[in-house]
């Protein structure tokens, strides 16, 4: 305790450097501060019941309670490790004004402290992965790295299963090493170890003790983790010296049992679990990343049984995550809307691809065996994809690195063309280079699978189709051919599409559009839109969207944010009726008004252009698809109101469309009367059917070709010349003029026949 | 066109459901690849995107089929969806004449977009209504026959017709994909990517003629 306190002074003098140091990631410290409500508690805790939580833990477990009326916090208890009540020792709390800012502060510090210098630290370094970004992409990157390196000694791998019933639990192997594994399957276990007694506690603290041991991981992985961002030198070193200063107090006995099960409820209600239990056995856990307080966690004495009818089990090997938990549950329901929605099905299987051990680790074999017999039976496949495509992204990296390799020069030639030519933009089209690009990532796929290596490895995956390995091997090869120039790409396309004129057709677009609500972007009536908080997931999706290099996961990405807004629609409608695929787009375009569209299109763009071809016709390129549409909607969309204020000659010139449209639109409006007319007296008007279809056939094919909606634009460009030659001389009245607008205006409704009518 | 067995193995078929709203796209769609059917009119949920595999004589097909659910209404955005189709499903209401003629609108527009490449079928859906019937069998199949479609009738309701549909409709795909393949003779892979690639482009221009706007597709 003393130590720490010692110590603190030290940390206090790094605390700034953050925890992890990509930009927009919040550091370990803003995560505490999300996690207040863990080491914070709100009202029923009071001074005896932290202390008496506090009663047998390490030194330097600590509690802050807060005052019984006011709700500041007021009070830090910190625990000395001893047994009886002296072994807690209270610090008062001021707070003043800014005095209690400052303290804030430094009680964050202390958590950061006490994170950094215990066996906690493991389990709070996962934690420091939880953000948006981590949760978002599927953290192959960062992993690939850990995974081979590695020495089997220093394995640390959790498990994370995931209950049919959203619950995520979380189980420390070493818990389990110490301890067996009966309570897996013996669920008669619980009730005795859920009683909170202290000596248990002491005596499973004093087993945990595993500093050296975390540490060593620690820095092995913030070695690794250099290579994805050099700032991270810094931060070794200077956790390496918050933990000399630390090491003196360091047990060294390396058998460890940490915390237990973490079981992860989807909660309305943020804050009201006994989050200190969690403090003092030493996994404190942030409820949620980016500060959203929608699910709590709760720590499960140890012994608890695992949720029932679990159905997902992940592995955390060294504690990164592999699969980010679901960030909220309310915007991702149990599984049965999993079943109904298709997007689903690529994101069940892509976010939580379930590695499964490598050979090499025998305690994770083992434990894998123990967990997998179980929970399979309960019907989720595991595969073995992780590890695999670990491999296969090792592989590939290795080969492109090799010397004199055929595919490392294949590879250098690529990235140092793409360079050399985004800096060029003479002649070609951002959409050419892009497709050259394309194609040179579809040669160097062939380069590679001519190394019989390569093709033993693919062989070897047998748990997956022909698409999936395709997928594994595009996703290798964007790391080492994409990940080099994908800044250049952006900037090429960002230039290409500033020259064009998109972007700014885009941008002015949007603020005519802007205002309008769904109903009016061509939803139907009651349709629910994101409500601000899923808005604010979907800007940082697409945020993590753009920063993914490879475009196959930006599909992925976009994949969530399309199930999110499907979900939306039906949970946020006016009606409480269900809302499905016919108003996607109208929704969709909705979230894009209220994003970064420039930053879309070009991701757009790069997905559109990058993505193996092959993929474009999976769900995936539905997706984009629907994107793609959306983004022309808004950039094509010409706003109505805008031609009332135009000159007259302007307004001539216009009538005359109104002219060739009035008589396409009498026709359509007829036959909107007679559709309703016929959908009432269907049997009356059955015999004499045939004959008018046929003339109104040649009715139609007369002024078939012309177009009176949004996009008359395009689809009058679509037309062939003679199409667009005044077709009849039929007066124009003020009342036909009227009445175009007005079924223009409805021609963005569900039922709209008008504007179909002229599409050809 | 795009047929995405390199090898002749697997084949990978996009195809594209198109016709006015409520004649019963969705219905069909979902009657064929899951079996399902649902009586009363949902609008097309959250169903817009389905696959199916099938095994045609020793050759793997796979279905890739695209609902363009309520996209009806952005008629402009059509090509986006069914460019790179290999086949099209146009699907109108036997009782409902004016379906009918939304179908013919989207065969010229298909034949115009996509020339010969695609597939096409006419599908009258809702036999079960026969008494209701304003679409005459004769026009109908004489039409399809002087366009190159292929004309079928099915009733989503009594799972009638459909299997049949789509399995004609994989044959000619394959029969088109493997004349293509003929035509390339060897070196299909490379050649087929880098056309793929080239094709978006190739639609392009007609697909986003208004100033080339998001015209990378």
């Amino acid at each position: 305790m003393f130590a720490s306190r010692a110590a603190h002074g030290r940390v206090n003098g790094t605390t700034a450097i953050p925890w992890r140091s990509s930009r927009r990631k919040p550091n370990l410290l803003e995560q505490l501060k999300g996690s207040e409500c863990a080491w914070c508690p709100a009202a029923p805790w009071e001074r005896e019941g932290a202390r008496a939580a506090l009663c047998g833990t390490p030194a330097g477990s600590f509690l802050v309670v807060r005052d019984s009326t006011t709700s500041v916090p007021s009070l830090l208890c910190v625990s000395a490790g001893g047994d009886n009540n002296e072994a807690v020792i209270d610090y008062c709390i001021k707070s003043t004004g800014t005095v209690h800012t400052a303290n804030l502060t430094k009680r964050h510090q202390l958590v950061l402290f006490y994170s950094l210098t215990r066996d906690v630290l493991a389990k709070t370094r996962d934690l420091s992965q939880l953000e948006p970004e981590t949760w978002l992409c599927s953290p192959t990157d960062q992993q690939t790295d850990e995974m081979t390196q590695r020495e089997p000694s220093n394995v640390m791998c959790s498990i994370q299963l995931t209950s049919t019933n959203g619950a995520l639990c979380i189980i420390n192997p070493l818990y389990l090493r110490e301890h067996g594994d009966d309570w897996l399957t013996n669920r008669t276990t619980s009730a005795q170890s859920a009683t909170q007694s202290p000596t248990n506690y002491r005596k499973e603290r004093r087993l945990s003790s595993t500093r050296a041991w975390a540490g060593a991981g620690l820095l092995t992985k913030r070695a690794i983790s250099m290579e994805q961002d050099s700032a991270a030198i810094t931060e070794t070193s200077a956790l390496t010296r918050a933990f000399s200063a630390d090491s003196p107090h360091c047990p060294t006995s390396t058998s460890e049992t940490s915390a237990g099960v973490v079981l992860r409820r989807p909660s309305r209600d943020a804050a009201s679990f006994p989050a200190p239990y969690r403090v003092s056995s030493g996994s404190l856990t942030p409820s949620t990343p980016g500060g959203s307080n929608r699910e709590s966690l709760e720590l499960l004495p140890h012994g608890s049984p695992v949720p029932l009818s679990p159905h997902r089990v992940s592995w955390i090997e060294d504690g990164v995550w592999l699969p980010p938990p679901r960030p909220s549950s309310r915007l991702h329901p149990p599984s049965q809307e999993l079943d109904s929605l298709s997007i689903s099905s690529i994101e069940e299987e892509q976010e939580y691809q379930i590695p499964s051990p490598a050979p090499h680790h025998q305690s994770a074999h083992r434990l894998a065996d123990k967990v997998i017999h179980r929970l399979s039976a309960v019907g989720q496949a595991l595969g073995g994809l992780v590890c695999q495509k670990k491999r296969l992204t090792n592989r590939v990296q290795e080969l492109s690195e090799r010397k004199g390799s055929a595919f490392a020069e294949a590879v250098k030639g690529f990235v140092e063309m793409t360079l050399k030519k985004a800096g060029d933009h003479s002649g070609v089209t951002g959409s050419e280079f892009l497709q050259e690009v394309r194609s040179s990532l579809s040669s160097l796929r062939e380069t590679l699978l001519d190394y019989p290596d390569i093709l033993a490895l693919l062989d070897s995956i047998t748990d997956l189709n022909d698409s999936e390995i395709d997928s594994l091997v595009e996703l290798s090869l964007h790391k080492v051919a994409l990940k080099p120039v994908s800044a250049h790409l952006y900037s090429c396309i960002h230039t290409s599409r500033t020259n064009d004129g998109s972007f700014d057709r885009l941008q002015s677009n949007m603020s005519v559009l802007e205002k309008n609500g769904v109903e009016e972007l061509g939803g139907s009536a009651g349709v629910g839109v994101p409500d601000s908080l899923t808005l604010e997931r979907i800007q940082q999706r697409w945020t993590s969207m753009h920063e993914v290099y490879s475009p196959n996961k930006k599909v992925q990405i976009l994949l969530k944010v399309c199930k999110s807004i499907y979900h939306s629609m039906s949970a946020n409608a006016s009606s409480g009726t269900a809302f499905g695929a016919d108003d996607f787009l109208p929704c969709l375009t909705w979230v894009l008004l209220r994003s970064d569209v420039v930053t879309l299109h070009l991701d757009t763009d790069y997905m559109m252009e990058l993505l193996d071809p092959t993929q474009l016709q999976g769900e995936g390129g539905y997706y984009l698809t629907t994107l793609y549409a959306s983004l022309y909607y808004i950039s094509s969309f010409r706003p109505r109101l805008a031609a009332r204020q135009l000159s007259v000659e302007a307004q001539n010139s216009l009538n005359q469309w109104h002219r060739r449209r009035t008589l396409h639109c009498n026709q359509s409006r007829r036959s909107r009367n007679r559709r309703t007319i016929r959908r009432q007296t269907c049997r009356d008007r059955g015999s004499q059917n045939s004959e008018t279809g046929t003339e109104r056939r040649e009715e139609r094919s007369g002024g078939d070709g012309e177009s009176f909606d949004n996009n008359e634009e395009e689809t009058q460009q679509q037309t062939e010349p003679e199409a667009l030659q005044p077709l009849d001389e039929e007066t124009h009245t003020p009342s036909d003029c009227n009445q175009r607008d007005e079924v223009t205006s409805k021609q963005e409704e569900r039922q709209s026949m008008c504007g179909e009518e002229d599409h050809r | 066109m795009a047929a995405g067995g390199a090898g002749g193995k697997t084949y990978s078929f996009k195809v594209v459901l198109l016709g006015e709203g409520c004649v019963g796209k969705t219905s069909m769609v979902l009657r064929y690849c899951e079996n399902k059917f649902n009586d009363k009119h949902i609008t097309t949920l959250q169903a817009s995107f389905l696959t199916k595999k099938l095994n045609i004589t020793g050759k793997r097909v796979n279905l890739a089929i695209w609902d363009t659910a309520g996209q009806e209404r952005f008629h402009a955005l059509g090509p986006i969806y069914y460019r790179d189709s290999n086949g099209a499903v146009l699907v109108y209401d036997v009782t409902d004449e004016d379906s009918f003629q939304k179908v013919k609108n989207w065969v010229k527009e298909l034949r115009k977009m996509l020339g010969n490449d695609i597939c096409l079928c006419i599908v009258g859906n809702k036999i079960d209504l026969d008494k209701d019937r304003h679409v005459s069998v004769e026009d109908a199949e004489s039409y399809a026959e002087s366009v190159g479609a292929k004309h079928y009738h099915t009733s989503a309701k009594l799972n009638k017709g459909i299997e049949e549909l789509f399995l004609d409709l994989c044959k000619r795909m394959m029969e088109t994909a493997q004349a293509e393949e003929r035509l390339k003779g060897n070196g299909a892979s490379q050649s087929a990517s880098s056309r793929r690639g080239v094709q978006i482009v190739d639609d392009e221009p007609q697909a986003t003629p208004a100033g080339g706007c998001c015209s990378s597709g």
